[in-house]
């Protein structure tokens, strides 16, 4: 069936004229150059469309300040005569000194080291309630299963901004939360603004399912019979989930984790909610301290792109080590369920 | 059965410690109770932080709030009727609307659900195309295919913080060297780029397709990765070309997972805000959660109604993209 449809767009393929019969039958006499050239250059093309922008924050961050507000800071290249002339994106003066003085204007180490142990926590939390959660997903029959399953998708999908009216009422710490739709004071929440639990708390529900698939699908994989050795052995049912089954899964704990601290160093929203101040003593991540140049030093474009390359070296550096983990762990958190 | 486990589990747990006589217990759980028990903190969490919240927010827009949230009016549905018909109360911080006030390019642009759905619309859009090259070039076999990989990936773990960073550095009218050329070309405006609702709503997306490409084409690389390479072999006997191969074999194929992958982005689309905060502020580019976030210190009762709204319009597509794969049979 499958060669009746080649032989039929063969004859279609005939039939056109024009460039594209033309680029066809050069194809044909010799399509592996000219696949291989295609590859090429789209390969090119996505490889500076994604760093460039890197690049742009490199040249902005060397260009010593006062030549970045003189105007056009760019040098003007005319490669086609003096009529069209065109900005060249490389710095104008070489100052690196901008990369020191990003830690002497704001202190942006503490805001990264905050996003560090904020991500931490977070890992650390996920991590644990959804080993139980996947270890039940994954290994257990149980009725309401794939309700359940599909009720935390449904969960992790909803605006962050569905939930965060109550949420920053309660972490203000003002007002007792009463159950909904009834007067009914339960207890009045300490202040949480500007501590790590007014962040923690919600990013761990935010990135907890997306931890369950990922350890749903890792958990699954485990042959019954060493689960069930274990337990002849003596070991409880506790004791074989954290002594058998998490060990055996540990590329997909690691996975979990990896994707769980990008996301919260990602983070935005609740981060720039819940830390109402750019101070880092504030518990304030890495939100706050690169808009604290903005609010501070209005001006200083080339710090500002200094902090910003600062702040996503962590991420590329576990992009480059941890590549494969990140994608298995994308496609079976997305796909999978 | 379980009535004489149960004695005998007490029995033990006399000669023990309270630790092991809880492990005794969890011993002689049933399956079902076992696996409810430890749901338990994953219960606890949703519930205190999505679930409690939605149905707060629920009541919240039920009431008109004061300034100063010292007084709360019962209103009923009015703010969902102001909302949807633009009475007293149509017009929101910034001069933004929910619903646009007339059928013109300004009025449609400072609307927050038009906004939304032209964003979600525009960059899921390319997003798809952009992805579906990258993973076809990841999906071939090269020397540095590591490299390229890392480097595809790398925007879609940029901090949303410092992706809008960089869009603002490069679209700053005073240092931005895109801003004069395609100001030139007429998509960008010439003086406040940034403050101007079209420019940038152009570069929100532009800037949203850099990020978020790499993640279509994780997904869509992993559909491509799935595809029986014998396909391919009986396809060249047959000779067939290489675009012939894409158009028969592979596009059908991986069609499914690119329907999913736009109907998941889709969702995450419509809930834009950082990025918005950061390159243009919510008062230029007003979504749906920008919306959100600018009306609910002044105005409690708006604010929760478009929170709900908006988690009801997710919630609705959520739905239904899990029916068709619960009748599918996933």
């Amino acid at each position: 069936m499958a060669t009746d449809q080649f032989s039929d767009s063969d004859e279609r393929a005939e039939t056109e004229g024009g460039p594209l019969e033309r680029w066809t039958q050069q194809a044909i006499r010799n399509p592996e150059r000219v696949y291989r050239a295609l590859f090429y250059a789209a390969m090119i093309f996505f490889m500076v469309t994604t760093l460039f922008p890197f690049y742009w924050l490199l040249v902005l961050a060397l260009t010593p300040q006062n030549r970045l507000l003189e105007g056009t800071f760019l040098p003007e290249v005319d490669l086609f005569g003096p009529a069209v002339t065109f900005p060249l994106p490389v710095p104008k003066g070489f100052n690196p000194a901008a990369f020191v003085e990003v830690f002497q204007q704001v202190p942006f180490h503490q805001f990264m080291l905050n996003s560090f142990a904020l991500a931490v926590t977070t890992t650390i939390i996920v991590l644990f309630i959804a080993s139980l959660a996947g270890y039940v997903f994954g290994r257990l029959e149980f009725p309401g299963r794939g309700v359940l399953m599909l009720g935390i998708l449904a969960i992790s999908y909803f605006p962050p901004a569905a939930f965060v009216i109550p949420l920053f009422e309660a972490f203000t710490g003002n007002v007792p939360v009463t159950l909904p739709f009834t007067e009914v004071a339960l207890f009045t929440p300490p202040r949480l603004l500007n501590t790590p639990g007014s962040m923690v708390i919600p990013f761990s529900a935010l990135f907890l399912p997306l931890s369950i698939f990922i350890l749903t699908t890792f958990y699954s994989q485990i042959p019954d019979g060493l689960e069930d050795a274990a337990r002849v052995e003596g070991t409880s049912r506790i004791g074989a989930l954290f002594r058998v089954i998490m060990p055996l899964s540990a590329p997909g704990v690691a996975t979990a984790a990896i994707l769980t601290f990008i996301s919260v160093y990602n983070e935005y929203f609740f981060s720039s909610i819940m830390a109402t101040s750019t101070e880092a003593a504030n518990w304030s991540p890495i939100v706050g301290g690169i808009l604290s140049y903005q609010t501070q030093y209005t001006t200083q474009f080339n710090l500002m792109a200094a902090a910003s390359i600062v702040g996503v070296l962590p991420v590329v550096i576990l992009v480059i080590i941890a590549q494969e983990r990140i994608v298995s762990g994308l496609t079976a958190g997305a796909l999978k369920e | 059965m379980t009535a004489e486990t149960n004695n005998e589990s007490t029995r033990e747990s006399l000669r023990s410690g309270p630790l092991i006589s809880v492990m005794r217990r969890i011993e002689n759980l049933s399956e079902t109770q076992y696996a409810y028990l430890l749901l338990t903190p994953v219960f606890v969490l949703l519930g205190i932080v999505a679930l409690y919240p939605l149905l707060r927010t629920f009541e919240l827009s039920l009431f008109e709030t004061s300034l100063n949230q010292a007084t709360q009016k019962f209103v009923g549905f009015d703010n969902y009727v102001q909302l949807f018909t633009g009475q007293k109360d149509r017009w929101l911080p910034g001069s933004s609307t929910f619903l646009p006030t007339e059928f013109s390019f300004d009025a449609m642009i400072s609307s927050a659900l038009v906004v939304t759905i032209i964003f979600s619309v525009v960059a899921v859009a390319f997003e798809t195309i952009i992805g579906l090259g990258q993973a076809l070039v990841l999906d071939q076999d090269f020397a540095g295919r590591r490299w390229v990989r890392a480097a595809i990936i790398i925007p879609w773990a940029v901090p949303i913080i410092i992706q809008g960073m960089i869009f603002f550095l490069m679209f700053h009218p005073s240092i931005g060297f895109l801003v004069e050329p395609l100001s030139n070309l007429g998509v960008l405006a010439e003086r406040n780029t940034l403050n101007d609702p079209a420019s940038a709503l152009f570069i929100v997306t532009v800037a949203d397709i850099w990020k978020t490409s790499a993640f279509m084409a994780l997904l869509i690389l992993a559909g491509l990765q799935s595809i029986d390479r014998n396909l391919y072999e009986v396809a060249k006997v047959a000779g067939a070309s290489k675009w012939q191969q894409f158009r028969l074999i592979t596009f059908p194929l991986i069609l499914p997972t690119i329907g999913i992958a736009v109907l998941f982005r889709s969702v995450q689309a419509m809930r834009i805000y950082g990025l918005i905060d950061t390159v243009s502020g919510c008062e230029v580019v007003p979504s749906l959660s920008c919306m959100v976030v600018t009306t609910f210190l002044t105005r409690q009762g708006t604010s929760a109604a478009i929170a709900f709204v908006t988690a009801g319009i997710i919630g609705i597509a959520v739905s239904a993209i899990i029916y068709q794969q619960y009748r599918e049979g996933v």
